[in-house]
């Protein structure tokens, strides 16, 4: 009985395997699975983990890639609303939404098919969008003009409307410009205008150096002047207080003015007549009066 | 069965005969149940051996299982398990590392293994605003010779606000934050595989996107000095942005910006920078020029008051002293006015006369008359061959 038992449970396990697999499937975290009763489709399954299902030919299954796709489109050429022409590509993230919806629209739920049809899609929005925007809503400094993410929006919108209208079962979950750029026959004058702006900044350089070097200079020589006035401003005040200080001392001299006038010339007369100076002088000149009292007074001059 | 029945009716006499007590014909009556109970036996040994097999072939059945399940996970991967298709987390974290591991054969676990880097870091260079070089030159760092116009097929370039051309390329390191939303929610084309390329492609378009939407915003010398670092902090800030938004499930560690001007215009550029490193060069001259002046006036106003102030001291000094001589010499001079004078004066005429260089006496004319002296007083000099 027990051998019986054990062979049962064999049999009874390999049948719950058989089972298993027969009539259940699992969805992994990044698939949507759409499940087809008789060819019509009757379910989706877009979370992982394991489901029952009839096994074929009642039941088929149709797997698809959940996750985001991401292309860009062809760099191709988008007129502005002020006729400003541009280059311009844009890149888009785009996922199965509703695979129900999505895999009889394209063969095979292909992702290339679908990628193509978005891809038409998105230059009839990009068109749109470049044509209701000028060059200053593109780029510029000031924000209130600044339009770049707007038109990215724009772009996603027209889009997503073209995708709904037509049920495709694909949401787009984000776009943005890969890349603007200007045609290569525009960018010559760019370069000409860019040397021309080039050639200001040198000779602006040029005279700003020049002007803010003489500015400093002559700063520096007001205060140099500035300096020196109050310098000699001072000296002058020192020796207003030298001659008021030497003032105290006239009581002194005015005991008697006479000597001291004499003392004065005589002081006056040894500085005067230092080591380089010549002294001319007549037998009037003391000492040299002495001569007047010699017997014949015809010397000749002496050097 | 019939015949069981039968051959167990069959027996029945002689089974009572046995239970008579007879000997003899119990051995007659023996070779029947000998020969069931060896086939029986046989059968029995047949069906234990099959069973051992079956054990045997179950126990390696299940040894079998439980050893495919153990699976290596390299040093350039990362091993994700899906039970029923779910990411089994386990512990903390839902990527396996490198080593030795196990999981439920199929169809109830799944390993999904992702390619890495050696090194873990994770890296993307913007492409769409930077002139095209090739590898070895860009090992090499060398740039390609510009000609006069810009191919956009070719090279790449953003548009400025202020409607000019640069070149400007955003380099950024990155980590896998959220590594469900990096490997399960982005795709790479129409690659079923699980890896970090989708991830990758997004990032990257999040970089391009950034660099042409905030040099679109910069002026043309904001982007190429970027003094503030406001240029790359906007880059930074979109790729942020945008990897949050999108929920790629990285995180930004760092973001490296580059502008460089058009190649067509470099010696313009150039002149621009040295005209403007002359003009610190020349503002500098200056500045160490009205030092200098500043630092003399200061010196010269410094020496005028201390002359001033020597001057005056010893003036007063020098009064001073006079006035105390004075006060001595007065009791003398007024003994004798004249005499005193008079010795003064051939005191210091004596001096004077010994002091001085060229010393003229110039006797009186005979009738009284003063004499008529000429002097020459700025003498030529005289020449070397006349001497």
């Amino acid at each position: 009985m027990k051998k019986n038992a054990v062979t049962i449970a064999i049999a009874a396990l390999l049948l719950v395997i058989f089972a298993l697999l027969l009539f259940t499937f699992q969805v992994r975290q990044s698939e949507v699975v759409v499940v087809a009763t008789f060819g019509k489709p009757t379910d989706t399954k877009n979370e992982p983990g394991l489901y029952f299902k009839w096994p074929w030919p009642v039941q088929n299954l149709y797997r698809f890639d959940q996750r985001v796709q991401t292309f860009e489109d062809k760099f191709s050429e988008c007129y502005l609303a002020d006729h400003s022409l541009v280059l311009a590509s844009v890149y888009i993230g785009w996922r199965i939404s509703d695979a129900k919806a999505f895999y009889p629209k394209f063969q095979g739920g292909s992702i290339e098919a679908a990628q193509r049809q978005l891809e038409g899609m998105l230059r009839t929005a990009k068109l749109q969008a470049f044509g209701s925007n000028s060059l200053a809503n593109l780029v510029t400094t000031d924000p209130a003009q600044f339009r770049f993410e707007q038109i990215e929006q724009n772009i996603q919108a027209g889009v997503q409307r073209q995708l709904d209208e037509h049920d495709y079962g694909i949401k787009v979950e984000f776009l943005g410009f890969k890349k603007i750029a200007l045609p290569e026959k525009v960018t010559d004058s760019v370069f000409e205008r860019m040397k021309a702006e080039r050639n200001q900044y040198i000779t602006k350089a040029q005279s700003d150096g020049d002007r803010q070097a003489a500015m400093i200079k002559s700063s520096a020589e007001r205060q140099a002047a500035d300096l020196l006035n109050n310098a000699e401003a001072t000296a002058k005040r020192i020796e207003g207080e030298g001659n008021a200080e030497a003032a105290k001392t006239l009581p002194v001299f005015q005991q008697n003015p006479d000597l001291a006038i004499f003392l004065l010339q005589l002081e006056a007369m040894k500085s005067s007549l230092n080591q380089k100076a010549t002294l001319i002088f007549d037998e009037r000149t003391p000492p040299f009066d002495l001569f007047r009292n010699l017997p014949a007074a015809n010397s000749s001059p002496t050097q | 069965m019939s015949d069981h029945e039968h051959h167990h009716h069959t027996h029945q006499p002689g089974h009572s005969e046995e239970k008579a007590g007879s000997p003899g014909h119990s051995e007659a009556t023996a070779g029947a149940p000998d020969l069931h109970d060896a086939g029986s036996q046989a059968l029995s040994e047949a069906l234990r051996s099959s069973f051992f097999i079956v054990k045997l072939a179950m126990a390696a059945l299940v040894v079998v299982i439980l050893v495919s399940g153990i699976f290596t996970v390299g040093p350039q991967e990362k091993a994700i398990v899906l039970r029923f298709g779910k990411p089994v987390v386990q512990g903390t974290n839902l990527l396996l590392g490198a080593g030795l591991h196990w999981a439920w054969p199929q169809p109830v676990d799944e390993v999904v293994k992702i390619p890495v880097t050696p090194t873990g870091n994770l890296q993307v260079r913007s492409t769409v605003g930077w002139y095209y070089v090739t590898p070895e030159q860009e090992v090499a760092g060398t740039e390609p010779p510009g000609s006069g116009t810009l191919n956009p097929a070719i090279d790449g370039s953003v548009i400025t606000a202020d409607r000019n051309i640069v070149h400007s390329r955003a380099t950024v390191t990155y980590h896998i934050d959220d590594p469900r939303a990096a490997i399960f929610d982005f795709g790479a084309g129409t690659n079923h595989e699980f890896n970090l390329e989708g991830v990758s492609n997004a990032l990257l378009n999040a970089a391009n996107e950034a660099v042409v939407g905030t040099a679109a915003r910069f002026n043309v010398d904001d982007i190429l000095t970027d003094s503030g670092g406001e240029y790359h902090a906007a880059i930074q800030r979109r790729i942020t942005d945008l990897a949050d938004a999108e929920h790629l499930g990285v995180a930004i560690d760092l973001v490296e910006v580059r502008s460089v001007a058009p190649r067509q215009l470099a010696d313009v550029f150039a002149q621009v920078t040295s005209a403007r490193q002359n003009r610190e060069k020349v503002v500098t001259d200056a500045r160490a020029d009205a030092e200098r002046i500043l630092n003399n006036a200061t010196a010269r106003a410094y020496s005028v008051t201390n002359t001033a102030e020597t001057a005056r001291n010893n003036f007063v000094q020098s009064v001073r002293s006079e006035a105390g001589s004075f006060t001595n010499i007065l009791a003398q001079f007024q003994g004798n006015p004249r005499l005193y004078e008079e010795l003064e004066l051939a005191k210091a005429m004596s001096v004077v006369l010994t002091n001085v260089q060229d010393k003229i006496y110039l006797p009186q004319r005979a009738d009284g008359q003063p004499r008529e002296l000429r002097l020459q007083l700025n003498r030529e000099p005289q020449e070397p061959n006349q001497r």
